[in-house]
């Protein structure tokens, strides 16, 4: 008797028969009834209708029996869930049964079904089985609480709670790390895949850590599993940025990592395939790992294509001048294969590697060449493309090829093969006795031609005329007349216009113009862009590097996604890949113009009561900044050595200095500017009016107290019940904000009642450049719905209390910053002298460093840093009985000048 | 993490189905169903992508084992992996991966779905492990007899004299039957050679396979050559020693011994393991087996004429088995007459290839054939001539280690099993790409 009956076609009243004999008396009779259920199941077919007689098979001691029911539950219990409340009890029974497996399977099923009501009573149980006494119990137990965290992070977040109060599990420190590397070499092949990714995600403090971890993480490379060992091999990519290059220790880690790399290479294509694409990545970013391995990509006959193509791309990316030879051996055997994609393929590759390595341009013309006499069609056509490179490359070189490749001008019936010919032709109509009558005969069809042909015949003839002007005047008339009269193009029409214009004002000037000389093309052609190659390395292993796309292509409302970046190297940090001057330090993505309710919303249901879990890990957002301090760092290292003379070891002091400076700050000013007033509060505005949040009504400020960045606000019911459960969202900013706990609100809000609630917040979560650069945008949820509005917070709660500068620092920094980088503003009204003014700002973090007074005008120089890192100088001019100040801002990032203005507005005025 | 698993046939009817995390519906087996079908031959199979859902699948037995995700950050790498070791444990528990074996033990495979994954995160894909949690009985579709042995030889080779391991072992379920051991040495062979008989490349990439049979398994020593020496270069002085370039081990073995004896100590949970795997690059020990002299010309009535002789470069006492070698010809060919030096042998033009195909079924260790090809080509040209070639031939060794590894020894720690247990060791070499440019 075998399982395979249970497929055959049904009857009708099939779901009947299955009835009765599912409340059949016989054991072994329900089994098969179960197990036909199941079968139907599987295929699709809907046999929902049995819920209450499986369930009422569940009641038995026969294991096998319960785990088919278990199967049928999970499937159905959603679309029943009136009906799955009755197998609670029996799942709470069966959680304290004395065979482990039973009580194991119970939890894991019970976990699986995605009903509010059961997993009210899901929790005693598994409070139990986490606790049991049999590990895999206790196993599945804690994966159970994973599902529980989807289906209620609440009641999850709690149970967490209970066993690990005030640790936050998710930090990675070098405690943690180090318990990870111990577990590695103690668990299944498929833990250490997850200890291994975990890992890739930390950013070791120094060179040194980074070494040892990658000591304890190498012997993972010869693991038989290839997902181990690719996920130690991006741990080790990513660690190793940090590692000098002088290093003993990196010269032996690079050997390492070629030999697992190449064993990747002997499983199915399948795994080749996914072992190509991240090799492809791997010597794009170190080619030094690989290159004597030149061997191992070579094609083998029966490859699948798509592996076939894929080695080709590394092969020549891995081709040099040690081992041309070689590859262009190989390449002209490719050539002649029969696969049509990968002969052309191939012989690209040849005109490829003639680019990239020029002692054997020569060689690889002399190939393509042979190539070309085999007249087969596509290799003749692409042969051509990739020589049109190769003169491109090396101009006035190969002409001598150009007669045969004229004798093959008639086979050519792809654009970018015509094109290719009629730009060597034009390129070197001087050199071709009839290249009037070529370039001719491609005229007489010029409608039916695609535009590329089109543009190309167009620029030839061009140049074909300005080369031999007397008996081309008739054909350049005719192009020209067809291109701007006849043609619908205007990129075409564009271009004739401009030629005709050109001919017919200045002829020399459109010599000089047209046969100008071209810039060569660059050696490696088709790189990934080295940002994005940097996050796909951090991707190695995941679908990511298969696609060779960052995962917020193509994960959809990209929750979660961060943008990972590998970490600087410390020592020479010559690696580091420096931000352009003057860029904020800001992720690029372009504001969005209204609140991605679904993505916040998103974020909200994941939101926990405990403070810490929700809020991204920080490493992005700090790498940023470390970003801008390097820049400003070694931007002015290099100004006072070169400039000044100021010893160098002065430095940025402010960096190493700890934030509680206020008091220092104080005696340094020499006691003469007055007391520091604290920070300037502007005054609560309404955020979010009653009408549009079913009658909550937020108002609120921001502030900065002891060093903190606090959101104050005052939260009024104005609605008829009682507000409760209440808890704060930000959309990512621009400069990271993110609260730095739970939103306090403690009791319930009745009707008419008004409570503050003071949200102390910090700069670690992730950041969006906004428009305005201040803008925040918040939800904030209740127990009624979840409401998103929009605010702009004073950028000076941002200013930090070491923003004071070194008065030499202060002046080469200034001289630094380019002109165009500097702001003027004009502050009206404003009854201060400058002295006041100076203390005023003080409170707010504006420091003043020197004061000078020129022809009755004070002039003060000012610092402030934001918490970004970001330097922000300020000369403040003020007269004496002139209300009026002219504040001159400089800073790197000139976009957040016009909010710093606003701030000295703000507090000067008030 | 993994979303769901499925099964399916190759006409795409679903063997089983299940859901792991809820958030991709079922309508995906469908849509996997569209793609795959969809693919032309030169697009990777291996990940799919429509909209958010990605679909990793392999294709084993007449089946497509799939699993999709919806995580940017899972590995592609786990997931093959995982499906091919799902495909080796329904092979261990019902005897071979088919439709038929999977539709008579669906819910053995629910079971062990249950088992292996948990909330789409991999639990467990050891045999040993997950044999403590299966309660159903698998189902073998054809009863193991001894009938099989009849006539059947290992790896299709013409063996029936010789004394050779059961190969129906190969598709028998774990659970009852004999105690026997296997330790098979598995090789695969990739050469490149050029027309003058110079290596351009030559390589073997080979595996140590236990498959257990034994009800309760003790610990096993596999010997390995004395001699063999790993990875350095340094020690291949006089060209004797067995080498490896690299060599990795299962988890479980335990190299205590390796380092001075070459000794494998391994506790082989019941089914299959690969023990240990390694791989050599060009300086093999033996010559390469075979080698080609080929003559090319074209004839007064412009007819292509290609001359073969063959030589087995083989041990005498071995010989391949199999072997066909299949020779690119240039476009065009109409038709093809042939001398083969023996009856057996035979030769045919496959025009959609490109390709005449000439088999010879048994090949004896220092000899060599002869062939002669006479094609009809209308429009030979002398930039024809160019398209001859490669030869590519694939064959089997049975017997051969391309790399000289032997398993000096297999022994069973005595354990309280009594009764005779039966021991196998098997080598083969198979060609993976033996390809000689004329």
């Amino acid at each position: 008797m075998t399982d395979s009956k249970y497929f055959t076609t049904t009857k009708k009243g099939e779901i009947f028969e299955l009835k009765a004999e599912l409340n059949s008396d016989k054991k072994e009779k329900k089994k098969e009834a179960v197990k036909k259920v199941i079968a139907s199941m599987t295929v699709g077919k809907d046999v929902s209708a049995l819920f209450p007689d499986v369930v009422n098979c569940m009641q038995t001691d026969n294991l096998e029996l319960k785990k088919l029911v278990y199967l049928y539950l999970m499937n159905y219990a959603k679309s029943q869930p009136d009906m799955a409340i009755m197998a609670v009890n029996t799942f709470v029974k069966d959680c304290e049964d004395p065979n482990p497996l039973i009580r194991a399977l119970a939890v894991r099923t019970m976990g699986c079904i995605r009903v509010d009501k059961i997993t009210e009573y899901l929790c005693e149980p598994l409070r139990k089985c986490l606790k049991d006494e049999d590990p895999y119990v206790r196993k599945t137990a804690a994966v159970c609480v994973a599902k529980l965290h989807d289906i209620n992070a609440q009641l999850a977040s709690m149970l967490i709670a209970e066993s690990h109060p005030n640790s936050n599990l998710l930090d990675l420190n070098p405690q943690t790390i180090n318990k990870l590397l111990t577990a590695l070499n103690e668990c299944t092949e498929w833990g250490q895949i997850f200890i291994l990714d975990c890992l890739a995600n930390y950013t070791p403090r120094d060179d040194r850590e980074s070494q040892s971890i990658c000591e304890r993480v190498t012997p993972r490379l010869s693991h038989a599993n290839s997902a181990v060992v690719l996920s130690a091999v991006k741990v080790l990519m990513k660690f190793m940025e940090m590692l000098p290059k002088d290093l003993d220790y990196y010269g032996t880690l690079l050997k390492k990592l070629a030999p697992p790399l190449v064993t990747l290479l002997s499983a199915e294509p399948e795994l080749q395939y996914v072992a190509l694409r991240n090799i492809n990545l791997i010597v794009q970013r170190r080619p030094e790992i690989l290159k004597h391995e030149m061997k191992v990509f070579f094609v083998k006959y029966n490859d699948p294509i798509y592996v076939k193509l894929e080695k080709l791309d590394i092969m020549i990316r891995l081709a040099s001048q040690a081992n041309i030879a070689q590859v262009l051996a190989e390449l002209k055997e490719y050539a002649t294969e029969v696969d049509v994609d990968f002969v052309r393929k191939a012989v690209r590759a040849i005109g490829r590697c003639a680019i990239k390595v020029e002692q054997s341009a020569e060689r690889c013309v002399s190939t393509l060449l042979d190539l070309i006499q085999t007249k087969v069609n596509y290799v003749v056509q692409e042969a051509i493309v990739v020589i049109k490179d190769i003169f491109r490359k090396y101009p006035n070189k190969y002409e001598s090829v150009i007669a045969t490749l004229c004798e093959n001008l008639d086979s050519l019936d792809e654009p970018e093969a015509r094109a290719a010919m009629i730009w060597i032709v034009g390129e070197y109509a001087e050199r071709i006795d009839n290249a009037d009558e070529l370039l001719e005969s491609f005229l007489e069809g010029f409608h039916d031609e695609s535009t590329q042909v089109q543009l190309q015949l167009l620029t030839a003839i061009v140049k074909l005329f300005l080369k031999k002007p007397t008996e081309t005047q008739e054909l350049v008339q005719q192009v020209l007349s067809l291109a701007t009269q006849d043609s619908d193009n205007p990129d075409l029409r564009d271009r004739g216009y401009i030629y005709w214009r050109l001919l017919s004002t200045d002829p020399v000037a459109a010599k000089e113009v047209v046969l100008a000389e071209k810039p060569l093309i660059s050696e490696e052609t088709d790189l990934i862009e080295p940002t994005l190659l940097e996050e796909l390395i951090c991707h190695i292993g995941t679908l990511a590097s298969v696609y060779h796309k960052p995962p917020s292509a193509f994960v959809e409302g990209s929750r979660g996604v961060q943008h990972k970046r590998l970490p600087g190297s410390a020592g020479s940090g010559e690696s580091v890949e420096s931000p352009d001057t003057g860029s904020a330090p800001v992720a690029s993505e372009a504001p969005p113009a209204v609140i991605p309710s679904q993505d916040l919303l998103g974020d909200l249901l994941n939101l926990d009561l405990t403070p810490t879990t929700t809020t991204g890990p920080p490493p992005p957002s700090s790498a940023m900044q470390m970003g801008a301090m390097d820049l400003l760092g070694g931007g002015l290292d290099s100004l006072m050595t070169a400039g000044f003379g100021a010893p160098p070891t002065a430095g940025p002091p402010s960096f190493t200095a700890p934030v509680s400076g206020g008091l220092d700050d104080l005696f340094d000013l020499g006691g003469g500017v007055g007391m520091p007033m604290g920070a300037y509060v502007p005054p609560k505005t309404l955020w979010l009016p009653a009408m549009k949040a079913k009658g909550l009504e937020i108002s609120g400020t921001f502030g900065r107290r002891a060093g903190v960045v606090q959101m104050e606000m005052t939260l009024t019911n104005k609605a008829m019940s009682v507000m409760t459960d209440f808890a704060i969202q930000f959309n990512r900013n621009s400069f990271g904000l993110a609260p730095a706990g739970p939103l306090q609100v403690l009791t319930p809000v009745s009707p008419n009642q008004s409570i503050e609630a003071v949200l102390p917040l910090n700069t670690v979560g992730p950041v969006m450049k906004m428009e305005p650069l201040n803008n925040l945008q918040v939800a904030v949820k209740n127990n009624i719905d979840v409401f998103y509005f929009s605010c702009q917070y004073p950028i000076s709660m941002l200013f930090v209390e070491d923003g004071k500068m070194e008065r030499q620092v202060f002046l080469a920094t200034w001289k630094d910053i380019p002109n165009e980088n500097e702001s003027k503003f004009q502050l009206n009204d404003c009854h201060l002298n400058a002295d006041a003014a100076s203390s005023k700002l003080q409170g707010s973090n504006i420091f003043t460093i020197a004061k000078r007074t020129v022809e009755g005008q004070d002039m003060l120089y000012q610092s402030m840093k934001l918490t970004n890192g970001i330097w922000v100088l300020a000369e403040l001019r003020a007269q004496a009985g002139n209300p009026n100040y002219t504040v001159s801002l400089r800073c790197r990032a000139p976009e957040v000048s016009q909010c710093v203005f606003q701030s000295y507005e703000a507090v000067l005025k008030n | 993490m993994i979303a769901q698993v499925f099964i399916l046939s190759s006409k795409g009817d679903r063997l089983v189905y299940k859901d792991f995390r809820g958030d991709i519906g079922s309508d995906a087996v469908g849509l996997f169903y569209d793609k795959v079908t969809a693919l032309t031959g030169d697009q990777p199979p291996v990940v799919m992508t429509h909209r958010n859902v990605h679909f990793v699948h392999v294709w084993q037995g007449g089946l497509y084992l799939v699993a999709t995700t919806i995580a940017a950050d899972s590995s592609p790498f786990a997931i093959i992996d995982f499906l091919n070791r799902l495909a080796a444990l329904i092979k261990d528990y019902c005897g071979a991966l088919s439709e038929k074996t999977v539709q008579m033990n669906f819910a053995l495979i629910y079971e062990l779905l249950d088992e292996m994954l948990d909330y789409g995160y991999v639990q467990s894909t050891s045999c040993d492990v997950l044999k403590n949690f299966i309660q159903t009985e698998a189902l073998s579709s054809r009863p193991f007899s001894l009938l099989d042995l009849a006539n059947v030889g290992l790896f299709g080779a013409d063996t029936q004299q010789s004394k050779v391991a059961p190969s129906s072992a190969a598709t028998r379920p774990l659970q009852g039957g004999k105690s026997e051991i296997f330790v098979d040495v598995i090789e695969r062979m990739s050469v490149v050679m050029s027309t003058s008989g110079v290596l351009m490349k030559a390589e073997v990439e080979g595996e140590v396979k236990v498959k257990c049979f034994l009800p309760s398994c003790s610990e096993i020593r596999i010997g390995l050559n004395e001699d063999l020496s790993v990875g350095g270069s340094h020690l291949a002085g006089y060209g004797a020693a067995v080498r490896v370039d690299e060599c990795s081990f299962h988890p479980a073995v335990r190299l205590d011994d390796f380092e001075a004896h070459r000794i494998l100590r391994i506790s082989p949970g019941q089914g299959e393991q690969s023990v240990m795997q390694y791989r050599l690059a060009d300086r093999l020990p033996l010559a390469p087996p075979f080698r080609l002299f080929p003559a090319i010309e074209k004839d007064a009535a412009g007819r292509l004429l290609m001359f073969f002789k063959l030589r087995c470069d083989l041990p005498p006492k071995s010989s391949a088995v199999n072997v066909s070698a299949s020779i690119r010809v240039p476009n065009g060919c109409i038709s093809l007459s042939q001398e083969l030096s023996s009856p057996d042998q035979s030769a045919e033009l496959q025009p959609q290839n490109r390709a005449v195909v000439w088999k010879v079924p048994r090949f004896p260790g220092g000899t060599q054939l002869s062939a002669v090809f006479k094609l009809d080509i209308p429009a030979l040209s002398s930039a024809s001539m160019m398209e001859v070639g490669p030869v590519c031939l694939t064959f089997e060794l049975p017997k051969v280690t391309a790399s000289g590894l032997h398993v000096r020894f297999l022994r069973l720690v005595p354990t309280q099993h009594r009764g005779p247990t039966q021991r196998w060791v098997r080598y083969v070499t198979h060609s993976d790409s033996y390809a000689i440019r004329i």
